[in-house]
């Protein structure tokens, strides 16, 4: 390499420290164009981990959980339960003589838990004004990007059990 | 200023100090005077001399800045340490063939003259120039010094076998022909 | 001065500075996929992340060949 070089050259040392103060600006640039170069690695592996994410993914096993009896509930009421975990709440709701719904209670907003409107008989988020319908969970107003998890459940003689989620 | 230059004739000093209290004025280096004044032979003779930085064509206290914190700009300028990288290891101090750089202990900062740079890059003269009496401390054109002084002016110094070229002039007696001053020809040491 | 300097002029720095302008804008683009992606990953969307990955690599390939290039325009013009 130092045979390449210009004889009359500057060592590198002087070269980047020089006592000329237009010569610090080449520094600069060099540094801000690894920066920047650093940051869109970052940016690529952040996509890749989705990836990794997206691959792995195992499809969730659902357990069947007895969430309420028929008839507990009042039509227009609800019941709150936890399913698949202790840590997931979700809310059911009887709209109809023969007809029950139920939902992950998280809104997809910022995680509040939404309660059931009976007035406008809507799911409310009351952080954001956010509001989801209650026949199928979509959004019908405020901030919240996707509809809210829906939580099968089956009429089992007496029982109705919560068998698996759609759209975690 | 564009074409004007610095010119240091010690011989007109009278030891008034007007400088050494303009310069302490400034607020850049909040109340430090950047004039290196000398009594040259005090128990002897009168005579004092002002002096600047020179502004060398090749700062030695910038080459031998250990954290790159002396710079000298297009203009020929040489700046004074920047705060932020100086650590006061007082290698300009040891280093320059003038003696200018000042390490302020406290502050662990070198100051030195920057030629009043906040008024010489808007057109004003330096606050030592404007202020001393015999024009000890001038800048002016080349022109004017031509026109009016009967020393030359020179900008390159020898000190032993180191020549130094400066951006700032000092006035040498005009029977002076190659006019370099070898600073061991003033020293009263003998020569080796 | 130093024996055969004079205060350098480079020719370079334009050029330089267009390199490193494209490649904050690629950088943009690339921020931009990155919540894209995620936004729709989690909305469930999981056919959208294998592109979206491949466009993410290319974009970060050709901000490492702007380095790069910025690199070389830089020493290159320090040996002319």
């Amino acid at each position: 390499m130092s045979g390449l070089q210009n004889p009359e050259r500057d060592p590198l040392w002087r070269e980047e420290f020089s006592v000329f103060a237009e010569d610090e600006q080449y520094v600069t640039r060099r540094q801000l164009a690894k920066f920047l170069t650093l940051t869109s690695l970052a940016m690529f592996a952040g996509n890749a981990w989705i990836l990794a994410k997206s691959l792995l993914r195992r499809p969730p096993v659902y357990q069947d959980v007895a969430i309420a009896r028929v008839g507990e509930v009042p039509v227009g009421g609800v019941k709150l339960f936890s399913y698949p975990g202790p840590k997931d709440p979700c809310i059911l709701v009887r709209t109809g003589e023969e007809t029950y719904v139920a939902y992950s209670q998280v809104c997809t907003h910022l995680s509040c838990v939404v309660f059931f409107n009976a007035s406008s008989r809507r799911l409310d988020c009351p952080c954001h004004q956010g509001s989801f319908s209650v026949t199928d969970g979509s959004v019908i107003a405020g901030p919240p990007p996707r509809p809210l998890p829906r939580v099968v459940v089956e009429r089992r003689g007496p029982d109705l059990v919560a068998t698996r989620m759609e759209g975690a | 200023m564009f074409g004007y230059e610095f010119y240091i004739d010690p011989s007109r000093c009278i030891g008034c100090q007007s400088c050494v209290k303009a310069c302490e004025e400034c607020e850049t280096h909040r109340g430090k005077s950047m004039i290196n004044f000398d009594f040259i032979d005090r128990p002897e003779i009168i005579a004092s001399a002002a002096y600047v930085c020179f502004h060398c064509e090749d700062p030695t206290c910038a080459e031998v800045c250990p954290a790159d914190a002396i710079k000298k700009g297009l203009d020929g300028i040489v700046q004074s340490a920047l705060e932020p990288r100086c650590i006061g290891c007082a290698n300009c101090v040891l280093a320059c063939p003038f003696g200018i750089p000042k390490l302020q202990a406290p502050q662990e900062l070198m100051m030195k003259c920057d030629m009043c740079y906040d008024r010489t890059s808007v057109g004003k003269r330096p606050m030592c120039a404007t202020v001393c009496p015999s024009q000890a401390l001038s800048y002016v054109t080349p022109e004017i010094i031509a026109r009016t002084r009967r020393e030359t002016p020179t900008n390159v110094f020898q000190f032993g076998h180191q020549t130094v070229k400066t951006k700032v002039f000092m006035m040498v007696p005009e029977t002076v022909d190659v006019v370099s001053i070898d600073v061991l020809d003033y020293m009263w040491e003998a020569r080796p | 001065m130093r024996p055969g300097h004079s205060p350098r002029r480079r020719k370079a720095i334009v050029v330089i500075d267009g390199a490193i302008a494209l490649l904050a804008i690629l950088l943009i683009v690339q921020m931009w996929l990155l919540s894209a992606t995620l936004e729709s990953y989690l909305r469930g969307h999981h056919a959208v992340v294998l592109p979206a990955a491949i466009v993410s690599g290319v974009l970060c390939l050709a901000c490492v060949g702007l380095a790069a290039f910025v690199m070389r325009a830089d020493r290159t013009d320090r040996e002319a």
